[in-house]
């Protein structure tokens, strides 16, 4: 394929994927009105909404992660206006979908608020588990005025809460990947700032800042969601690859552009720590907050472990930008997040309290409060506050990402990834280790997922992702 | 009525019953029914917790079983699983890398263990000897999960106490959990410390019912220790060895928690047992009809590993 053509491909893809963007944007807008007309009809408010549950019981699913336990400094405040008791249960990630699923399957109802990763979406809406919010927004008893859709970072809301133009989650989790790094390392290699792109952190930064046992980046690698995620769909999303043809599903991974990134990867693996195939969030985390690592990319929770002095030597030293651009001179940060939904199986009292809670946790109102609490809030008025944008310098380049760059089908979200994410962990750590080439990994790959999407190739099945 | 008399050769006649009495009242008869309500309730929960899900696995194991999607229904599809799990290279690539892992670990826990066993046996210091017993039982109390979490960070390249001691003479850092070989023997030491000390208590109750004055003559018959151990301790130590040989590779198949914590099966697949590949096939891709076949041929498998230890290291003592 010559230049031209691979230009040519990759802006038709781009205008697309920013096309979807935009539609989503413009699909979530022409929803948010039902509610605000329906609700202006009355004087809404949480206690007096809520008052046909006082004492219904709701159970939640959380994670171990900063944005849940800022939810749960919030709950009591919840119950002491409206009654109602919210139990939570806190999983490990590895642990959340298969745990979900099996409530599911077994109609057991025992998560009245649901958690709902990007990537799982498709499966929990198209399977019928969890509730439309239209059920909610379109009930006056129970949407608030103030609910407004608008305010959400429309990529958010697509992503996180909509599956083909339904609303059936609000975002609550949220994460870009952000670039941080260590300002006294860079400075003591002479970089007054970080590298603009990844050929140059290759190029200049590796060779620079890996010495004396020191490394100038880490990828986290591990087997499982942050290999497909974090590691290999970073470095093909950069390049100008993708997954997939977003018009046909045929796989992508063998074409110039996806294979140009998987070679960068294995490239760039010799400025990273040797162990890097095993390394998860917690040890990138850790690998830049000991000094040991002088730049990552990760999710931008993590910027409140990378400050908090009593789990990171660097706090004077931290700093973040959005993530390096790739080949187009266009950053791709990851994307990643949760909704939260209604469980279908739920009875109607324990729906209702439910969507109330989830209402609030994610309100305009409650932005400021989660923040500060340690969570990273999908609306975009908390990040104009003045007081928020000094205590976390993380927020310009987030809403950066989120606004300008974000990519909703960083993950397709259809049904089958869990089953696709699993084949890349496995074969994406393979190729890292040498055990296989990144061209055999690649065709291996797309011919495994090719049978996994036979459906949508062939047409029996929409092609939404 | 003398029950004892009617359970005596010819007390039945005797107590006035005769071949026609209905064989059914003689059972009545002996069921004690205080001890049936008794065991009743473990020998239904048994059931509950232990065959119904068998049960349920060899059904499955014949049906299209596909969790995540339900409009597929559960059809019977007959062999066809069975089929589709012996046909899947993953599947035996997952077993062969279990039966490495049994082979290099199993040997090595007995020995060491038995070892253990017979120093502790030996010793003078008996209050040493005490408290060693307790501390025996602390790596096998512990939670297979949290072994995991502490395997992660003892081997951890940069912050763990591994590559910390060796570096303190120079060496390293290594990059345990990282690298394909390097990993699947941190994975088969840390089962070895764990399951280790149990191999000890068990070997340790079989030392103790040697006869003592069997070990006093033979030590008069002969000087040497290894005669005393192999002619006089190891005949009571068979029936203990076999009953762990069973217990200990049936444990291998299902080792999941320790492994997938520490390695998840990584880096690659290096560490992927047979345990995480169902796991991953069952619970991750959700095909519970090719996961359900698979675990019943891992039952078999187990099952026949089972008779081969009883037929080749089982022996009776003999008074």
């Amino acid at each position: 394929m010559n230049t031209r053509d691979s230009l040519s491909r990759r802006t038709s893809r781009r205008t697309i994927l920013k096309g979807m963007a935009a539609g989503a944007a413009a699909g979530a807008a022409t929803r948010i009105h039902a509610p605000a007309i329906i609700a202006k009809q009355s004087t809404w408010d949480l206690a007096k909404a809520a008052e046909p549950y006082r004492g219904v019981e709701i159970n939640a699913f959380f994670l171990e992660r900063p944005g849940y336990v800022a939810a749960v400094q919030m709950i009591p405040e919840f119950e002491e206006i409206t009654g109602i008791k919210v139990n939570h249960d806190t999983t490990p990630y590895e642990n959340a979908h298969e745990k979900q699923v099996i409530d599911f399957t077994g109609g057991t109802a025992q998560y009245d608020i649901v958690l709902v990763d990007v990537v799982w979406i498709g499966e929990f809406a198209a399977s019928g588990w969890i509730v439309p919010m239209d059920k909610f927004f379109n009930n006056p008893e129970l949407a608030d005025p103030d609910l407004n859709l608008e305010g959400f970072f429309p990529i958010l809301l697509e992503s996180f809460g909509t599956w083909d133009n339904v609303i059936y989650g609000l975002p609550f989790d949220n994460y870009s990947g952000l670039m941080f790094y260590n300002k006294r390392m860079l400075a003591d290699a002479g970089f007054e700032a970080p590298p603009s792109s990844w050929q140059e952190l290759f190029e200049v930064y590796g060779p620079a800042l890996t010495k004396d046992g020191k490394y100038a980046f880490a990828l986290q690698s591990r087997r499982g969601e942050t290999q497909s995620c974090d590691s290999f769909m970073r470095m093909v999303w950069a390049f100008g690859g993708s997954l997939l043809n977003p018009e046909t599903f045929e796989p992508n991974l063998s074409s110039p552009e996806s294979l140009a990134g998987l070679q960068f990867r294995q490239d760039l693996m010799q400025y990273m720590p040797p162990d890097i195939v095993e390394w998860d969030h917690d040890e990138t985390v850790q690998g830049l907050a000991q000094g040991n690592v002088a730049i990552i990319t990760e999710w931008s929770a993590n910027w409140t472990t990378i400050t908090d002095p009593s789990k990171s030597t660097i706090v004077e030293d931290a700093a973040v930008a959005i993530e390096p651009a790739g080949a187009d001179g266009q950053p791709h940060p990851a994307l990643g997040g949760f909704s939260l939904a209604v469980n279908s199986a739920s009875p109607e009292e324990k729906q209702a309290a439910a969507y109330l809670f989830i209402q609030w946790v994610t309100s305009e109102a409650k932005a400021k409060d989660y923040v500060i609490n340690g969570g990273v809030s999908g609306r975009q008025s908390v990040y104009q506050d003045p007081e928020i944008r000094e205590r976390y310098p993380y927020a310009d380049a987030l809403v950066e990402s989120w606004s300008k760059y974000g990519n909703p089908i960083f993950r397709p979200r259809f049904p089958e990834w869990p089953q696709i994410s699993e084949l890349i962990a496995e074969t994406g750590s393979e190729m890292m280790l040498g055990s296989i080439s990144v061209e055999d990994g690649a065709k291996q790959l797309d011919d495994q997922i090719r049978e996994i999407l036979k459906d949508y190739i062939e047409g029996n099945k929409p092609r939404l992702q | 009525m003398d029950r004892i008399g009617a359970d005596r050769p010819g007390g039945a006649i005797a107590a006035g019953w005769t071949d026609e009495m209905p064989r059914r009242a003689t059972l009545r008869r002996r069921i004690n029914w205080t001890a049936v309500s008794m065991i009743a309730p473990a020998v239904l929960a048994l059931l509950a917790i232990g065959l119904f899900p068998l049960l349920y696995a060899v059904n499955a194991s014949f049906r299209l079983y596909q969790l995540t999607k339900p409009y597929l229904g559960h059809p019977w599809v007959g062999l066809d699983n069975y089929r589709a799990a012996l046909q899947d290279d993953l599947f035996w690539a997952s077993l062969r890398r279990t039966a490495v892992f049994l082979v290099a670990t199993l040997p090595v826990q007995v020995v060491l263990g038995v070892a253990v066993a017979l120093l502790l046996h030996s010793t003078r210091w008996r209050k040493l000897s005490a408290v060693t017993r307790v501390l025996l039982v602390l790596p096998i109390a512990t939670t297979p999960t949290v072994v995991g979490l502490i395997g992660r960070l003892t081997y951890n390249r940069d912050f763990g106490v591994v590559n910390w001691a060796l570096g303190q003479i120079g060496l390293g850092p290594f990059s345990w959990l990282g690298q394909p070989r390097p990993a699947f023997f941190v994975i088969a030491l840390t089962d070895t410390w764990q399951w280790t000390p149990f191999v000890a208590l068990v070997a340790l109750a079989g030392l103790t019912a040697v006869p003592e004055d069997i070990v006093e003559a033979s030590r008069l018959d002969t000087g040497s220790g290894w005669e005393i151990f192999r002619h006089v301790q190891l005949p009571f130590l068979w029936p203990g060895i076999t009953a762990i040989l069973i217990i200990r590779t049936a444990d291998m198949f299902k080792l999941f928690d320790m492994v997938f914590i520490m390695t998840r099966g990584g880096p690659g697949v290096s560490t992927e047992l047979v345990s995480l590949y169902l796991q991953r096939l069952g619970f991750r891709i959700f095909d519970l009809g090719v996961a359900s076949a698979q675990a019943i041929l891992l039952l078999v498998l187990c099952i026949a590993l089972s008779r081969f230890y009883l037929r080749v290291f089982y022996r009776e003592i003999e008074a």
